[in-house]
């Protein structure tokens, strides 16, 4: 069950005289659902298009299980893939969609037929099997993408954005189906997103990617809690970004041995100006309220605290303190919640 | 508010007038005319049936006919390889090309016969350069014939059919392919279960264009063949303004047929435009807008400008 | 491995089209040059005797200014009725718009040939004896161009979207017509002149019509051109050239007026 199945070697993509991918290692296992996170234009899509053979890369190679996929034609590689835009084919019905892989594979007619009732039913569009998909909804339509591509039932599904032509409440509802299906069918499965909430929520493992690497790789808890480098701190949350100097500042100490540090914007908590001694191991800091915004069960404070502007998230429950815009605070900081960042690239 | 409103219908009088009497008036002059009693009185379809009993102008419907659609054949099988061909050059060559096959579409009429006429006719220079060099295989071609005038007309219709279709092959996007393909298609498969379904409307419409475009073609005719060869346009031109005898009635109504033709074409084109319509719409819907905008780039306007009927 | 370099095929057909359609226009030309020209690919010898005897022929110079100031003329008849018609409708009477394409249309899917037939006999004798005069021939222009005259103006107008500019020039205290003349018309101008160029070029090329309805009584372009074809090949080739050349220049005009009115659009 964990043993690596799909296995990217060294792989390598230039456009022109910009790389795009720059020999990126990545193992998957059998089953798992990894998600290729990052910024438009960090290669995660180009990846996701070497593996399906859209795009040729200049160098590496491509294992599935023992057959070295990078050889061979996108029809023969058994590799499902989801559009953004879904890529749905307008002159044919949602049936005739899903049927399509099938036909294409000369299946017969009987074994289409129960298979493409089976796929009608796992994505719930049974009563839609005669619409075009003109006339289905966006998530719906993305629905009959998915089945469409689980239809030949391929070694290893990859989604290229698919929600992100969603709005935001389908959005939610959808990667929760896909996700559930993902884990019925034991399908092994790259999920691609510039969302990292998407991605938290969704994944086994996240690969974090920035110009054309892989930066960071581990389970959502690990990426969330211990990010490695000042941009995946940044990417991940609303981390607090501090410069060895300015850490010294907050903490009143002089610097340890990192270029910079995060903390987590909830690690630090919000006093009246009066609140007196802090406890032992915490640092009590003055600081000023710039502005305030309510993220629903989440107020977001932005602090300036010793000349450092600091990101300070409360829950909205109606009790902790909450200072006007203006107003002048106590920070209650825990310098065990410092994090050091390694440099860029490293 | 109301009051201000009718003043300005004023705007629309010198239209109305000249629409009705240049474009509504004659119309309805050339209807009456072909069913015009003998001697101005009554109504007939005396004329009609003439022309239905008579071989001679049976003949020339039905050489019309073929014509148009023989020539509209060739120019969009033509037209729609090229079409297909040009979506596959960068942007900047594919404009360089759009602007040459443009302008040889301006490149019609007497013009165009008299072109082919230094290249093929009687002491044209390809015919006798092959008459030199001793290829007989062209020494039946004559330039004057039913082939000629295939020829010639094809010429015509390939680049109308060629900007007509190319937006078109914008519709088909990369990802239909990508996902056929991945799906196990090869790619003669993708053109026949997917690119061609979705071409067809244009691929009607166009040829409906071309069709009336064929079926009302005078200049070139005329200028090549003169009276000699029995076409419907030609010798709707001699009855009306010929040197012959003038029978303006039996023209009027040999007219309202060549008439009928052409807007039964032109609506075919114009149901098949609202069909693809439909296509694009959806698929403008479903992802980024970008591509139907591309399509949009060609101005349909400028492209159906009316070629041979010049 | 889909990518939109164009292959050897594709290449190899594009030079086949351009070939194709090159052809007799090179023919033409080389014609129009040529003083000995048999069983040779190329002219043996090369004169400009045709277009010196062309400029020479007081015939020529006469069509071709028949030819300009009647297209001028219809052009402009249909510009000045045109613009308020597809203004009044496009603002006004959006209602309409429907109606009005479908008049518009109507020149395309009516050959000349059958215009002309209805014309001859909508104006030779009765009350209106118009048959054979430039007046006939004016008319008909204005109906020709039609198609391109009501898509040039409606298109700028939506383009420049006439009917909010205008209620934001009258909110600002501007009079109706000060609004059209001052707000709406600069506007729309580059448009407008696109589309009147168009018809010009069509008009210019127009034979049918010019040949059915006065080809005996004004000679246009296009008709001597027919007269000559039939007289010497060297010199047809070379009104041919000079008219093509003609048709050229003012498409290229016309598309580079095109092109700085799109990239306005997309500032």
């Amino acid at each position: 069950m964990s043993a690596s199945y799909l296995e990217l070697r060294g792989i390598r993509k230039m456009f022109g005289d910009s790389t795009v991918l720059n020999d990126v290692d990545l193992t998957i296992n059998e089953g798992e659902l990894v998600t290729l996170l990052g910024p438009s234009g960090c290669g995660k899509s180009t990846l996701l298009r070497c593996i399906a053979g859209l795009t040729e890369p200049d160098g590496g190679s491509i294992m599935l299980g023992p057959t070295n996929i990078g050889e061979l034609p996108p029809r023969r590689r058994e590799v499902g893939m989801v559009f953004q835009s879904y890529a749905l084919f307008p002159n044919l019905t949602v049936y005739e969609n899903i049927e399509y892989g099938l036909k294409m594979r000369g299946a017969d007619k009987k074994e289409r037929q129960s298979r493409c009732e089976e796929l009608l039913a796992l994505v719930d569009l049974e009563n839609k099997k005669d619409a075009y998909p003109q006339q289905l909804s966006g998530g719906q339509q993305q629905r009959v993408a998915l089945a469409r591509s689980l239809a030949v039932q391929p070694k290893v599904l990859l989604l290229d954005e698919p929600l992100s032509a969603l709005d935001a409440k389908i959005r939610k509802s959808l990667r929760t189906e896909i996700r559930d299906i993902q884990r019925r069918l034991k399908m092994t499965t790259i999920f691609v997103t510039h969302d990292q909430e998407e991605a938290l929520t969704v994944s086994d493992r996240i690969c974090i990617m920035n110009n054309g690497n892989i930066v960071q790789n581990g389970s959502p808890e690990e990426l969330y809690a211990k990010p490695r480098t000042e941009f995946v701190a940044r990417f991940m949350g609303s981390y607090n970004v501090l410069s060895r100097e300015e850490a010294g500042r907050l903490f009143g100490v002089a610097g340890g041995s990192a270029a910079s540090y995060a903390l987590r914007p909830e690690s630090v908590r919000l006093l009246p100006a009066s609140a007196g001694e802090a406890r032992r191991d915490r640092r009590v800091a003055d600081g000023t309220i710039e502005s305030i915004s309510v993220l629903g069960n989440i107020v977001r404070y932005s602090v300036v605290s010793s000349g450092v502007k600091l990101t300070v998230d409360a829950l909205n429950d109606g009790q902790s303190h909450r200072g006007e815009e203006g107003a002048t605070v106590a920070l209650e900081l825990d310098p065990s919640q410092l994090l050091a960042l390694e440099k860029e690239g490293a | 508010m109301k009051h201000r409103n009718r003043w300005m219908l004023l705007g629309l009088v010198p239209f109305v007038v000249m629409v009705l009497a240049f474009q509504l008036a004659p119309i309805a002059s050339m209807l009456a005319g072909s069913v015009r009693g003998p001697g101005g009185s009554g109504i007939t379809f005396g004329h009609y049936v003439k022309i239905f009993e008579s071989a001679y102008y049976l003949k020339a419907i039905k050489n019309s006919l073929l014509i148009s659609f023989y020539s509209s054949l060739i120019g969009i099988v033509v037209g729609l390889a090229c079409a297909y061909s040009i979506t596959r050059f960068t942007p900047k060559i594919r404009d360089r090309l759009l602007m040459l096959s443009n302008m040889t579409a301006n490149f019609a009429g007497v013009p165009l016969a008299f072109a082919y006429i230094i290249l093929l006719g009687n002491n044209g220079i390809f015919t006798l350069l092959f008459k030199e060099w001793g290829w007989d295989v062209f020494a039946g071609f004559n330039l004057y014939s039913w082939t000629g005038l295939v020829l010639v007309y094809v010429y015509f219709q390939v680049p109308l059919a060629l900007l007509l279709l190319y937006p078109s092959f914008y519709g088909i996007r990369d990802q239909w392919k990508e996902a056929a393909m991945l799906l196990g298609a090869r790619p003669w498969q993708f053109w026949r279960t997917v690119g061609l379904p979705m071409l067809t409307p244009a691929i009607f419409g166009t040829l409906g264009i071309l069709f009336a475009n064929a079926m009302g073609a005078y200049a070139t005719a005329y200028a090549l063949v003169g009276g000699n060869y029995n076409l419907l346009a030609i010798r709707i031109g001699s009855l009306v303004a010929g040197d012959v005898v003038n029978q303006p009635e039996l023209g009027s109504a040999l007219a309202v047929l060549l008439a009928v033709s052409t807007i039964v074409a032109v609506i075919l084109n114009h149901w098949m435009s609202k069909r693809s319509q439909r296509f694009t719409a959806s698929a403008a819907s479903s992802g980024q807008a970008s591509k139907p905008s591309r399509a949009g780039r060609a101005k349909p306007w400028r492209a159906v400008k009316k070629e041979a009927g010049a | 491995m889909i990518k939109s370099r164009a292959g050897w095929s594709h290449r190899a057909l594009m030079l086949l089209l351009m070939v194709y359609l090159l052809l007799p226009l090179a023919a033409t030309l080389l014609y129009g040059f040529a003083k000995q020209w048999q069983t040779t690919v190329l002219p043996e010898s090369w004169t400009l005797e045709w277009f010196g005897e062309m400029f020479r022929d007081l015939r020529f110079l006469e069509a071709l200014w028949t030819s300009l100031y009647l297209c001028a003329i219809s052009v402009a008849l249909s510009l000045a009725v045109m613009l308020p018609a597809v203004f009044v409708i496009t603002v006004y009477l959006p209602k309409w718009e429907t109606f009005m394409k479908g008049i518009v249309v109507l020149p395309y899917a009516v050959p000349g040939v059958v215009a002309a037939v209805g014309l001859i006999r909508a104006y030779s004798g009765g009350p209106i004896d118009i048959a054979g005069t430039a007046y006939i021939l004016i008319g008909a222009y204005f109906i020709v161009v039609l198609p391109y005259m009501y898509q040039g103006i409606r298109n700028s107008l939506i383009t420049v979207s006439a009917v909010e500019l205008l209620h934001s020039a009258e909110l600002l205290g501007a009079s109706r017509k000060r609004a059209f003349a001052t707000v709406i018309l600069p506007n729309i101008w580059p448009g407008v002149i696109i589309s009147t160029l168009l018809s010009f070029s069509v008009l210019f090329g127009e034979f049918v019509l010019t040949n059915m309805l006065v080809g005996g009584h004004i000679q246009t372009i296009q008709v001597y051109l027919y007269r000559r074809v039939g007289e010497s090949g060297h010199l047809a080739s070379a009104i041919a050239i000079t008219y093509f050349l003609f048709i050229l220049a003012l498409s290229t005009v016309l598309m580079k007026l095109g092109k700085k009115m799109n990239g306005v659009a997309e500032k």
